[in-house]
């Protein structure tokens, strides 16, 4: 390095004085590409927004079932003030119905806060338990009711939730018909059926609805099992009934001359039938008038039989005897008649008061159930002897299926309960033609 | 007288009595050779070359012999040739041919003899111990080699022009002449008038011909130039030889004369007219626009001027100094210089660039000289006394009142202090005042650069640059001891204004406030004098040294390992300023920093030397600032070690030579650099680093630390 | 800048805001019967707070354009860049509520990520890069310079050889207008003179007007002193001084062509983060109004 020095001053002087006042290389690129990737961003807004499209703006497919009016977003996002194009209840009330969930809560969520559109769900009805413990989770302080009607803390399908009002406070069965499910399903000792022993199966007398298939021991043989009503299909059993479930081995025989068994209906409606049947059948066979009968073994003991003189003596012997047979033996044998007017009058039978539906506030479908066998989730079935015993399942065999794991049953709310009272639901009018749905 | 009768080469003449043998052959037509005779001196006979035999036991020297009665002289006898031929013969032995004389103007005496005598090699030995040759005079070449020892030049120096500066020195072989006692010429009191180099027969004394080319103009008749005063004792050949070295200008009104800031090299003296001196560079710091502002708008500068922009760092200087017998007030910078004034010295003698404008106020006649020529002028007993009587009735008032502290002085007493006052003048190098001597006076600076320095180990130290109007020698009177505390010398033509000590001792008891004032910045100096000593007695590391940060007060150091280039420090030094950036991200590196290039506040400021206006001075102790009357003629740009000072042009409109009435713009320059940002808490470069990586620190204090975590101590340390 | 010590406090307070937040989120996620959204009470003042924690990081050019108001010091402002920068992601997120959501958000968080990814990436750089310019760089100069500093490192070097074989390239068109340049030569002989003259013109030269140039075979160091070692065997010993000068002035060259490359490497990433960053905040905005317009 012979004559090449270095100096401060050298150095210094290479330097023209004014550079850093230029933009060049890295910097002037860096303020050319922050133009071009800004106008570009703007110039893609800007596109749509002269197309009078707020898709950008978009925060998420729409559900499935919304699918057709996704992308016009003028179908809900309705303008309100000039700027403001939020959408609001009203959007949804034009096509559903959300009737009040209950006139004492103390707030009214908007749609939108529980029904959470923009998130592609397929079911948009299926809401977060939030939505419902935003209010039970203190119901105290969202009730106009003081105390609540209802538990106060519910915060999941957890141990916070109570157990159902059929199971709680040693509540009973109401039903009156005398019936005891272990003599009837007992495996070890089978029971008297009308052509033999028969062992019952619970869809021998509880079915639900729209099944089709024939009643085994209906009143005739055989009867269709289906009967559509006002409830879901398939959701609810159809409600024992005499003449299809306990007809074919618990027959109204009220004598011998008889096959048909006498209807079951009201006592006077039997005794009209008993009285119309003797009658006749003496009107056809006056001759048989001063026959006796051998008593009957199942009656108590009564005393002899006296020749009858006429046919109405002879109805009545035997209209004494089919009263007996049938008030104090048949019909006993379920019911647990009354005689509030004497021994003599007829007795009065108390209404059979089975439950057709349990839960009142929540709904449950069998059909959905249809893997799970009868007595996994009815476990008291096969030991109970008592009417009075309450056969549903508590609230703990549903948890084992429904809990909160993604291996589990659905166990959020809307799974059993409705918030909106659909008793109160106004009829569908829908807003849209066809041709607003479909350019 | 009677007349004498003698007889010369066989011709019988008559001479009136006390006539010389030389006069007496002259008379008649006889030539006798010689070299030490000069018609117009006292013969003294010393050469010996002109010996005649006239019958005497030995030969005589016609020039001093007189005439006798019935004398017979041979002026060519062969005794006589021989001896002459011998003499010629010696003097030739030992002289430089052909010496400088022969050279210029082939008219060596002595070579001229030695030629008619037929010499063309001596017989003897050149001498062994050299003469040497004295260049300090600026107008006259002196080479003691060709000195025949002749005393024309000492007795034309008494004799004729009664200056008596020239003598005899020294004996035998050692004898040789001497200008005062044995000053070099140009420091002796020799006035220039050229009568020793005239009356030299030899190339012993010469004209020094400083310029070849010729200054424009018409040249001056020789007799013009002896009408006046001040050339009236020059002689007439000296003023012939160096006729091309003054010339005169006439100017018409309105013209103009030299330009602040251009550098030149002559000085101008005013026979007729009058002439307005001013300073045409606007008094404003120049602004520039780049950057942000400058994306969208030309880089283009332009002035902001005091009442506009007040700057913290401006002083309140009433005048400012310029290279005339003038000061210029600051508010309104214009003076006028007439007939007997001359300007342009400092130009002229240092060649220091042009510190004003000066345009001819009516038609003027002026005399521009070379310096030689002003050599002349300045050592002529009569101009300098006019001068100073100028200097003294026109500029020693302002002066004195640019004093501060002068200020409060009675008119009554600034004309008794200007009768007393002395008008002194030193030459590069001489020493005005040394530490420990005893104060006796109080010295202003009226021309030229002053250095204040004290002895420290490894040199001087200095503690300040004085230039015009600055002041010095307070100290030493008025503190106890009344010895000079430090050592001043003079870095150039220096010509101080002297205040004795009578006086000053005189003004303090009269006007307490002055001594109050003075005493104050006594004090103030004596304190700035004991940090520096302080300070520079650290010991330095090696590469500090080289890279001269041992000099430093203050440095812009950038921690390379943070910065990340990306100008931001520069942008901020241009916003700050103006747009016009003072600090330079490119220099030398200290371990891991890089020793930016902005201005490191030396202790020994570089820059300030010759400043024709004054304008870079000092404030605190610490910070080097450049006024807004700066005039751009880059002078301490150029002095400047490091490159920290930098010249902005800018443009100004100014009337077209070419087409009167019109205007065209110019370009100017103004010359800035770091003021460390004195209005806020920190420097701008520093505080806009983004990555912590600016600093200005203290070097010693900083770089002592190395090694060290330097992140907390850089903020510790830096300023 | 390095995150070192003095960012302590910045630190902290970072991370305490990142917790307190974080448990908010938390607490409200759990609790929202829609589920985090960015426009129920509290995921708009996360959207409020992050945004404005970008503005502040993208005002930070706007800060290095007035440098001397005195608003701040600009390494506070580098450093609440940095720390609320990085803490905004974290804001953004909560925000958003982890979501993509539609096309415009989908593209705000694309562009925020690769913001803020390119950040902690350049600050990682200004962690090792200025080092390494600083040690492998020993000659450097100011970047935007440096074709004006190789204008005249290439004139020095044309000085340098006229002084052995006479005015060279430019030199030479000058001494021609002037009728002789005045250069004092150094003594060798004349078929010397024309030798290295030509190894300068066809070796030397065209590397150093164009030193990025593909075929320069003195672009690499070592090859360097390999050519200088066999010009110094081939020429004779007053040309060596001019050598070794000349060899130095490769050395700058090649030094200059480094820190092209380094500075390249220091400032790139600016080119991703800075423009993102503002496209990032004008659509950022737009999509403030829009989202609480619908």
């Amino acid at each position: 390095m012979a004559g090449r020095t270095r100096t401060t001053k050298k150095l210094a002087q290479r330097i023209d004085l004014n550079y850093f006042k230029k933009l060049r290389g890295i910097p002037r690129w860096r303020r050319i590409l922050s133009a071009v990737f800004t106008l570009a961003g703007l110039a893609w807004l800007g596109w749509h927004a002269l197309a009078g499209s707020p898709k950008p703006y978009n925060a998420g497919p729409v559900a499935r079932s919304h699918a057709l009016f996704g992308e016009k977003c003028s179908a809900c996002h309705v303008s309100q003030a000039r700027f403001q194009h939020t959408a609001t209840d009203q959007a949804c009330l034009a096509c559903h119905d959300g009737p009040i969930h209950h006139a004492e809560q103390t707030f009214t969520p908007s749609c939108a806060s529980c029904h959470v559109e923009h998130k592609g769900v397929l079911r948009l009805a299926a809401t977060s338990d939030e939505a419902c413990t935003q209010c039970h989770a203190s119901l105290n302080e969202n009730d106009k009711n003081t105390p609540p009607k209802f538990a106060s803390n519910i915060r999941g399908f957890d141990r916070s939730h109570p157990e159902l009002t059929a199971l709680r406070n040693g509540a009973k069965d109401p039903g009156t018909i005398k019936f005891n499910h272990q003599v009837h399903l007992d495996p070890k000792k089978p029971i008297r059926g009308p052509n033999g022993p028969v062992q019952l199966q619970c869809s021998d007398c509880h079915r639900s609805y729209g099944l089709s298939g024939l009643w085994p021991f209906a009143l005739n043989a055989g009867s269709a099992a289906t009967e559509l009503p006002s409830l879901p299909a398939r959701a609810y059993m159809q409600p024992v009934n005499y003449e299809k479930h306990c007809a074919a081995c618990h027959p109204l025989d009220f004598d011998r001359r008889f096959k048909e068994p006498a209807p079951h209906k009201e006592p006077k409606v039997v005794y009209d039938f008993v009285v119309q049947k003797l009658a006749s059948y003496i009107a056809a066979h006056p001759a048989e008038i001063p026959l006796v009968d051998e008593p009957d073994k199942r009656l108590p003991t009564r005393p002899p039989q006296r020749p009858a003189r006429n046919a109405q003596e002879w109805v009545e012997q035997r209209l004494a005897d089919a009263q007996l047979l049938l008030w104090r033996k048949s019909c006993k044998e379920c019911h647990t008649p009354a005689y509030p007017q004497g021994y003599d009058a007829l007795p009065e039978i108390p209404k059979a008061a089975v439950p057709a539906r349990w839960m009142q506030h929540a709904s449950f479908d069998h059909d959905a159930h249809q893997l799970v066998a009868c007595t996994a989730c009815h476990t008291k079935t096969l030991n109970s002897k008592e009417t009075s015993d309450v056969l549903i399942p508590s609230i703990q065999t549903c948890r084992d299926c429904h809990h909160s794991a993604a291996n589990a049953a659905e166990a959020r709310c809307f799974e059993c309960h409705s918030y909106h009272d659909w008793s109160k639901e106004k009829p569908p009018a829908g807003k849209f033609t066809i041709r607003q749905l479909t350019e | 007288m009677s007349d004498v009768h003698l007889t010369i080469d066989g011709t019988a003449v008559t001479v009136p009595a006390g006539t010389t043998i030389f006069d007496a052959a002259r008379m008649n037509g006889i030539a006798i050779p010689t070299l030490c005779h000069q018609q117009n001196e006292t013969p003294v006979g010393v050469c010996r070359v002109c010996v005649v035999d006239a019958g005497g036991r030995v030969l005589s020297a016609a020039c001093v012999r007189p005439a006798e009665e019935k004398m017979v002289v041979s002026t060519n006898s062969e005794k006589v040739v021989r001896a002459r031929r011998t003499l010629v013969e010696l003097l030739m032995a030992d002289h430089p041919s052909p010496c400088a004389r022969q050279r210029q103007s082939n008219d060596c005496e002595l070579e001229t003899l030695a030629r008619l005598e037929g010499i063309t090699q001596a017989r003897f030995p050149r001498r062994l111990s050299p003469r040497g040759q004295d260049n300090s005079s600026l107008v006259i070449a002196v080479d003691h080699e060709a000195c025949i020892l002749c005393d024309r030049c000492i007795r034309g120096c008494d004799e004729i022009r009664h200056n008596d500066v020239l003598g005899r020195r020294g004996k035998g072989f050692m004898a040789g002449i001497a200008f005062d006692y044995n000053l070099p010429m140009g420091n002796s009191s020799c006035v220039s008038c050229g009568e020793c180099m005239v009356s030299c027969p030899t190339g012993a004394l010469t004209n020094k011909s400083i310029v070849k080319t010729v200054l424009p103009g018409e040249p001056v008749d020789v007799d013009d130039l002896q009408q006046l005063a001040y050339f009236q004792k020059v002689s007439g050949t000296f003023l012939e030889l160096n006729k091309n070295a003054v010339v005169r200008r006439h100017f018409k009104k309105g013209e103009i004369i030299c330009r602040e800031g251009e550098y030149g090299s002559t000085a101008f003296y005013i026979l007729e007219g009058q002439a307005q001196v001013f300073l045409s560079t606007p008094l404003a710091h120049v602004q520039s626009k780049g950057g942000a502002a400058g994306f969208f708008s030309r880089l283009s500068s332009r002035l902001v001027g005091r009442q506009q922009e007040r700057r913290q760092d401006e002083g309140s200087r009433a005048t400012i100094p310029i290279d005339a017998s003038v000061d210029l007030p600051y508010d309104n910078p214009i003076a006028t210089l007439g007939p007997g004034d001359l300007f342009g010295e400092m130009t002229c003698m240092n060649l220091y660039p042009r510190s004003a404008t000066v345009r001819a106020a009516t038609d003027c006649v002026m005399l521009e000289m070379l310096r030689n020529v002003l050599d002349i002028i300045q050592r002529n007993k009569t101009l300098k006394a006019q001068l100073e009587a100028n200097y003294r009735k026109r500029a020693l008032d302002d002066h004195l009142r640019s004093v501060p502290m002068f200020a409060s002085l009675t008119q009554d007493f600034i004309d008794v202090l200007r009768s007393k006052v002395e008008l002194v003048r030193y030459t590069k190098g001489d020493v005005i005042c040394r530490q420990g001597d005893i104060a006796d006076a109080f010295y202003l600076v009226r021309l030229g650069f002053v250095r204040v320095s004290e002895p420290h180990p490894g040199g001087e130290l200095v503690l300040a640059y004085l230039g015009r109007g600055s002041y010095f020698g307070e100290i030493g009177l008025l503190n106890g001891e009344g010895r000079r505390t430090a050592t001043c010398t003079a870095l150039d033509h220096v010509e101080l204004v002297r205040i004795h000590a009578e006086e000053f001792h005189q003004m303090t008891e009269q006007f307490p406030d002055v001594r109050r004032s003075l005493e104050e910045l006594a004090y103030e100096r004596q304190t700035q004098n004991r940090q520096r000593l302080a300070t520079a007695t650290s010991t330095p590391l090696d590469q500090f040294l080289t890279q001269g940060l041992m000099e430093a007060q203050s440095l812009l150091v950038l921690d390379l390992e943070r910065c990340t280039r990306c100008d931001a420090c520069v942008r901020a030094c241009a916003d700050a300023h103006d747009g016009i950036t003072r600090l330079v991200r490119e220099g030398q590196r200290f371990d891991k920093y890089l020793v930016a290039t902005s201005c490191r506040h030396c202790r020994d400021p570089l820059c300030m030397i010759g400043c024709p206006v004054g304008s870079i001075r000092r404030r605190n102790s610490l910070e080097v600032i450049i006024e807004n009357w700066c005039i751009g003629c880059g002078l301490c740009a150029k002095n400047c070690p490091y490159g920290n000072i930098n010249l902005h042009p800018f443009n100004v409109l100014e009337d077209d030579p070419a087409n009167p009435g019109r205007q065209v713009a110019v370009v100017k320059q103004k010359a800035t650099s770091c003021d460390l940002c004195t209005d806020h808490a920190e420097p701008s470069c520093v505080y806009a680093c983004p990555h912590d990586a600016a600093h200005r620190v203290e070097p010693n204090e900083f770089f002592r630390w190395i090694g060290a975590p330097l992140e907390t101590e850089a903020r510790t340390h830096s300023r | 800048m390095r995150i070192d010590r003095t960012h302590r406090s910045w630190e902290v307070a970072t991370l305490v805001l990142a917790v307190v937040s974080t448990v908010a989120y938390i607490a409200y996620a759990v609790r929202s019967p829609a589920g985090p959204r960015g426009g129920s009470a509290l995921g708009l003042t996360f959207g409020i707070a992050g945004y404005a924690m970008m503005l502040y990081a993208g005002l930070l050019g706007a800060r290095k354009k007035v440098p001397t108001w005195r608003i701040g010091r600009a390494q506070t402002w580098m450093r609440g860049h940095i720390w609320l920068g990085s803490l905004s992601l974290l804001l953004i997120l909560f925000h958003g509520g982890f979501a993509f959501r539609g096309p415009l958000t989908a593209v705000l968080m694309i562009l925020f990520f690769i913001v803020i990814l390119s950040g902690w990436t350049g600050a990682l750089i200004q962690h090792f890069v200025p080092s390494l310019m600083t040690t492998r760089v020993p000659m450097e100069t100011i970047y935007e310079e440096i074709p004006h500093v190789r204008a005249q490192l290439c004139q020095e070097a044309d000085k340098l050889v006229a002084t052995v074989c006479g005015p060279i390239g430019s030199e030479e068109a000058a001494a021609e207008e002037f009728g002789g340049a005045v250069t004092t030569l150094v003594e060798i002989e004349q078929e010397d003179r024309a030798r290295f003259r030509d190894i300068y013109l066809r070796k030397l030269r065209p590397y150093l007007s164009d030193p990025d140039s593909e075929h320069a075979e003195l672009a690499d160091l070592n090859r360097t002193s390999e050519v200088f070692d066999s010009l110094r065997r081939l020429l004779a010993a007053p040309v060596h001084p001019v050598l070794d000068d000349l060899e130095n002035i490769c050395e700058e060259e090649q030094q200059l062509s480094r820190q092209i490359r380094v500075y390249r490497w220091l400032h790139s990433w600016l080119l991703v983060h800075v423009p993102l960053s503002i496209a990032l905040l004008v659509l950022g905005g737009l999509h403030a109004i829009m989202a609480l317009r619908y």
